[in-house]
């Protein structure tokens, strides 16, 4: 029924000799964006044509979400920028613009309504109508109809509430509520970050068949062989510039990390190798639901472990795990070789177990408060008498806290908020190391913070292993991964798919262990 | 279109039956619920269901319905409105004071409307354009009203007024005037909200108000229209309430607000916006001035009335939060 | 100083300000305002909206709102007499009983808001009506009276020349003050206001803290309702109606945000000051009882504006 046994074609780019001629779709010139005097994109320009699928790549940061932002009208460039779309400018206020010009996108966290039918999330603000005006709705199931079956989506039901969809349904009414307003651009961030294989396989098609009418699309991926299959031509920015755009058959897996890198792994990441101790963390086939499945590991004092994987592969929801945010449903955790039950956060700090979370500004930092109060949240009973907070001792863990990690502040009272990304981390941070843990879990511990400011986590991180902590390292950067882990484990579809030594570990062998890990590689242990 | 799709379509479509239940399953429920009670509280005490105290039901009761619609509007969208029992009583006052003091039938009937949505469009405005928590602005509303209304009239009953005012007293058809205005106005507001662009934007901003602004749709302006039409039914329904009677007493009606609010949310409304139908107020409207009337009937104090209003909605909203939780 | 500090204070002082100017002005409409007499009259008067603000102020700073404080008020009342005249219990046990009902009636609060996961608007407006629903069915319309001497002294009597009860406000509002301001579980309860998540990610145990604040308020109103019932010598089922609104009133007017995490119990209780001096004011100006309630909605709306504008600016 359904067109799963159909297999991916095999990857060849379609002629690019027709793409070049034809006039660009949707150009980008010159353009810059400045966000409270920081330029996060500089100077860029780009182009797509009618029919090509344009592949842009970048480390997180980059400047890709900006760039697309501004394509789909919710940022409008600095001056001096111009957007034209069939050679004419044209300026977007508002995403209406940008999809009344064209340009449709289906973002990473869909736009959808969860209590309405798949019908009408396609239809709504355009939904057709009949005699006087009134909504018609069996035209617009049967629309809805056409438009999926065109999508090869025909087990999708029309009337089926969007909420209880899985996110590759949700993902392909997205696509259909794009192409229902006849889009001819087409902008994808990362669309197949949270698919199964199955699901990607899938995507794939319909991404080919969209191309194959005309539609022009930008496909955000950070796995490479997706880009290789689908994409005509590939942009890479880097720091918010723009590195160059190449056509896919000038470039390989190689060049394409370097582009986007720019530098070589041993200079960015000054590794300090110190001596490994005693096992500290145990896990024991550990389990979470469907999310995190039998993970083995042995974690020792001053190594860094480094967890590989895509978004979405169960690196975040293993460290929720042993963290007590989402407990263990079967496993067994040690610390210390002995065996410890973690049913929440608490007890988990209590037995020595930070966690520097991932998204910073919800899971890590109370904004509107000063660093004192962020610093001091975790060990508030220690620095108290009868449950009254010593707020000497608050204020001297504070100050030590600045010093200590170089947190550029007016002040311990400043606010946390205040602060630029790399402090608010330098922050986080401190406030977890202050707790003296045993194991340190770091989740993507540089995302979205500035070259400096990157380095300076580096290197804190370095010596606290040296002082004898046990850190896990998850990071979506590679690059940071190779440079900083002693031992790197990858993670694919909630399992442990394989483990690396430092010395082993390459981008090529583990970005394959990432992005191709199936069922072949499954149960490795560490 | 080859057979082989077709069996593909059919597969993939639910039935029209199904289809059905699966949008209007609350108010099926509530329908069953109305039709059980008056069955088996009618077997115990038959005056239960003669023509007198059914008139007496759906008379005395069709205002809260026709203001549950456009509570039910406000609450769909995200927000509340807690003051519209404070509204209702000082839009009655309003009218049965005009209509004493010898202005024509119809400007008694037509400005306490009037007067109604020009209240809810100013907080409507508070809530949409100034972001103050639509629980505040109302709450302070509903003291200025309630407090406003007492201090001017000193709660002093309303006497002598027209014959020819009392509209809900009208009949048509043997059927009081009151049955047809719930009927009537549940239908066309049924229909506005499934067949309106408008409509479905209601639904739209209390299921994903960023979706919605991506979507085109203007939030704030929709969100004072609601308030707007809401302050309409408002009106209406204390044109209702204020002529059932041949007297007005000019306060506040104890407890409107949270009947009116309880038959919405009873009635299918989701307390986190974005779902339910007015058909499904007016239901639960008439359910609950039905459990009200048959407690009556069956020797058990009226005080306990409040009680059973309470825990109605609390397990409403434990179930439609228990959904919500299976659904993810 | 800091930033937030110096807008803290910044917001305090302007209260301050409106205070003295509020007293000011009343205190040139009527003579009678100024006279110790009075003010420890207002004082007696305003002791129960007080004590059920403090904890309304942790409530208020977590995000959250409770508004069936008056229905458990009025059900704690109720219960008092019953517990009392129906059951016969000893006065003091039946004072004891009501006061663990009401604090029953918030850990309820508590549960479904934490547990369940309901907004705690619509929990409690849910609660408000069953709460007040059990008052008006327990008591069916029946008051009761006749309360021995000695538990008046609660209510009307006096110590050291201040109402009693008076008494019990301060030591109250000292003790929230001093929870809120220096405790581990007053920064819980500021954490959980201003990030939850963040709060939760760094070891706090946010639905104990929620639970336990949802409990206080059941508490102490059912302690606000044994005060009420000595002051006015009498249960009826209608005690404590719209309370909920006075004590949201003052707590906002005292600088807590209602969107969470700031907030303290010196704004409160000026806040406090301020609504009943308005009150005061103007009933003893002249304007009638409902009147005052007209004024109280439009400081409410002003407060909340102003707040609002205020906590945009701070965000920057």
């Amino acid at each position: 029924m359904t067109d799963t046994g159909r297999t991916a074609k095999p990857m060849t780019a379609t002629p690019a000799s027709s793409a070049e001629t034809a006039p660009p779709l949707v150009e980008l010139r010159n353009t810059s964006k400045t966000f409270s005097g920081i330029k996060v994109l500089k100077n860029v320009g780009f182009d797509v044509r009618p029919g090509e699928v344009h592949a842009l790549l970048g480390e997180n940061g980059a400047g890709k979400s900006t760039l697309i932002k501004i394509l789909s009208g919710f940022h409008t460039p600095d001056e001096g920028g111009e957007i034209r779309v069939n050679g004419r400018p044209v300026s977007f206020s508002s995403p209406r613009d940008a999809r009344k010009a064209g340009i449709a996108t289906v973002y990473q966290e869909l736009l959808l309504f969860p209590d309405m039918t798949v019908a009408e999330n396609i239809f709504i603000g355009h939904a057709p109508r009949a005699g006087m005006g009134a909504l018609d709705w069996n035209e617009m199931r049967r629309r809805a109809r056409a438009l999926l079956d065109d999508l090869d989506s025909h087990d999708l039901d029309v009337d089926a509430r969007v909420g209880g969809l899985s996110v590759a349904n949700r993902q392909r009414v997205e696509i259909a509520k794009a192409l229902s307003q006849d889009a001819r651009l087409l902008i994808m961030d990362e669309p197949t970050a949270s698919l199964a294989d199955a699901d990607v396989r899938r995507l794939l098609d319909v991404v080919r068949r969209l191309r194959e009418r005309g539609v022009a699309i930008i496909y955000i991926s950070h796995r490479m062989p997706e880009i290789f299959a689908l994409a005509d031509r590939v942009t890479v920015l880097r720091d918010g510039a723009l590195i160059g755009t190449k056509d896919i058959e000038e470039v390989d897996d190689a060049s394409l990390v370097s582009m986007m890198v720019g530098r070589s792994i041993d200079q960015l990441f000054p590794k300090v190798v110190v001596p490994i101790g005693a096992p500290v963390l145990e896990l024991r086939k550990v389990s979470f639901k469907d999310e995190v499945q039998d993970i083995s590991l042995t974690l020792r004092a001053g190594e860094i472990l480094g967890i590989a994987g895509l978004v979405g592969s169960g690196r975040t929801e293993l460290a929720l795990t042993i963290f007590g945010i989402t407990p263990a449903t079967s496993g067994e955790i040690l610390l210390n070789g002995r065996p410890v039950t973690i049913r929440s956060p608490q007890q988990a700090r209590d037995l020595g177990i930070a966690y520097v979370p991932e998204d910073r500004g919800l899971q890590g930092l109370v904004k509107p408060q000063t660093i004192r109060e962020n610093v001091s949240m975790a060990l508030l009973d220690r620095i108290s008498k009868g449950s009254i907070v010593d707020r000497v001792k608050e204020s001297a863990l504070a100050r030590d806290a600045i010093a200590r990690f170089g947190i550029r502040a007016r002040g311990p009272e400043q606010r946390a908020g205040q602060l630029s990304g790399g402090n608010q981390q330098k922050v986080v941070l401190a406030k977890w190391v202050s707790t003296n843990p045993k194991v340190l879990i770091m989740d993507e511990p540089t995302r979205g913070i500035d070259v400096g400011a990157k380095s300076e986590i580096h290197a804190l991180m370095c010596k606290l292993a040296g002082e004898g902590l046990a850190v896990i390292m998850i990071s979506s950067e590679l690059p940071e991964v190779l440079g900083m882990s002693d031992r790197i484990m990858v993670m694919n579809g909630g399992r442990m798919v394989r483990t690396f030594d430092r010395s082993e570990a390459t981008p090529d062998v583990v970005g394959a262990a990432m992005t191709h890990a199936g069922a072949s590689h499954a149960g490795g242990a560490a | 279109m080859s057979f082989e799709t077709a069996t593909v379509r059919r597969s993939a479509s639910t039935g029209f039956a199904a289809r059905t239940f699966a949008t209007y399953g609350q108010e099926f429920i509530i329908l069953a619920c109305i039709v059980v009670l008056f069955v088996a509280v009618g077997l115990i005490a038959p005056r239960f269901i003669s023509p007198t105290n059914l008139t007496t039901i759906f008379v005395g009761n069709a205002y809260i319905a026709v203001a549950a619609i456009g509570m039910s509007m406000v609450i769909i969208s995200g927000h509340i409105d807690v003051s519209v029992g404070s509204l209702i009583g000082v839009l009655a006052t309003i009218s049965g004071t005009l209509a004493v003091s010898g202005y024509p039938v119809w400007f008694a009937w037509l400005a306490p409307v009037i007067v109604g949505m020009v209240v809810t469009s100013f907080i409507g405005v508070l809530v949409a354009y100034v972001r103050i928590p639509s629980i505040v602005v109302t709450l302070g509303m509903l003291s200025i009203l309630k407090g406003g209304l007492i201090s001017v009239t000193g709660g002093a009953w309303i006497t002598n007024l027209p014959p020819d005012y009392l509209i809900a007293q009208f009949r048509l058809f043997g059927i009081p005037s009151p049955v047809w205005f719930m009927i009537f106005l549940t239908a066309v507001a049924a229909m506005f909200m499934r067949y309106t662009a408008f409509g479905r934007s209601i639904y739209a901003i209390g299921g994903n108000g960023e979706a919605a602004r991506v979507a085109g749709i203007p939030v704030e302006r929709t969100t004072v229209t609601i308030f707007a039409i809401h302050g309409l039914f408002a009106g209406i329904a204390a044109v209702l309430f204020a002529t059932q009677l041949q007297v007005i007493q000019s306060t506040v009606p104890p407890n409107l607000e949270l009947t009116v609010i309880t038959a919405s949310v009873v009635g299918g409304v989701s307390i986190l916006g974005g779902t339910g139908t007015v058909v499904g107020s007016t239901l639960a409207a008439i359910l609950f001035a039905a459990i009200g009337s048959s407690l009556i009937f069956l020797n058990v104090s009226a005080y306990w009335l409040r009680a059973v209003q309470g825990l109605l909605i609390l397990a409403t909203v434990l179930a439609d939060m228990a959904r919500r939780h299976r659904i993810g | 100083m800091t930033l937030s500090l110096r807008s803290f204070m910044r917001h305090e002082a302007v209260l301050g300000i409106l205070l003295v100017l509020v007293l000011f002005v009343l205190a040139q409409q009527s003579d009678k305002f100024f006279t110790t007499a009075n003010i420890l009259n207002q004082g007696r008067l305003m002791t129960e909206i007080g004590l059920i603000a403090l904890p309304m102020t942790f409530v208020i700073i977590t995000g959250g709102i409770d508004l069936s404080v008056g229905s458990i008020l009025g059900l704690c009342a109720i219960l008092l007499g019953v517990f009392w005249q129906n059951l016969g219990l000893p006065l003091p046990a039946a004072m004891a009983l009501a006061v663990c009902v009401g604090a029953l009636a918030g850990l309820v609060n508590g549960l479904i808001i934490t547990r369940f996961k309901v907004p705690p608007l619509i929990a409690t407006l849910a609660t408000l009506a069953l709460y007040r629903g059990l008052a008006e069915g327990i008591s069916q319309a029946r008051s009761v009276r006749g309360y021995p001497e000695w538990f008046f002294v609660l209510g009307q009597g006096e110590v050291l020349g201040v109402p009693t009860q008076l008494w019990i406000l301060i030591v109250f509002a000292i003790g929230a003050a001093a929870i809120l301001g220096l405790t581990t579980f007053g920064r819980a309860t500021y954490a959980v206001g201003a990030n939850e998540t963040a709060a939760r990610f760094s070891g706090i145990n946010v639905d104990r803290t929620k639970l336990l604040i949802y409990t206080a308020s059941g508490l102490v109103s059912g302690i606000a309702a044994v005060i009420f019932v000595s002051r006015v010598s009498t249960t009826r089922s209608d005690m404590g109606t719209g309370v909920e609104l006075d004590v949201i009133t003052a707590v906002v007017l005292g600088g807590t945000s209602i969107f969470g995490g700031r907030g303290t119990i010196i704004g409160t209780v000026i806040g406090l000051i301020l609504v009943q001096a308005l009150k005061n004011g103007l009933a003893l100006s002249g304007v009638k009882g409902d009147g005052t309630i007209v004024v109280i909605g439009v400081v409410l709306i002003f407060a909340i504006l102003a707040s609002n504008l205020f906590s945009r600016n701070g965000d920057g």
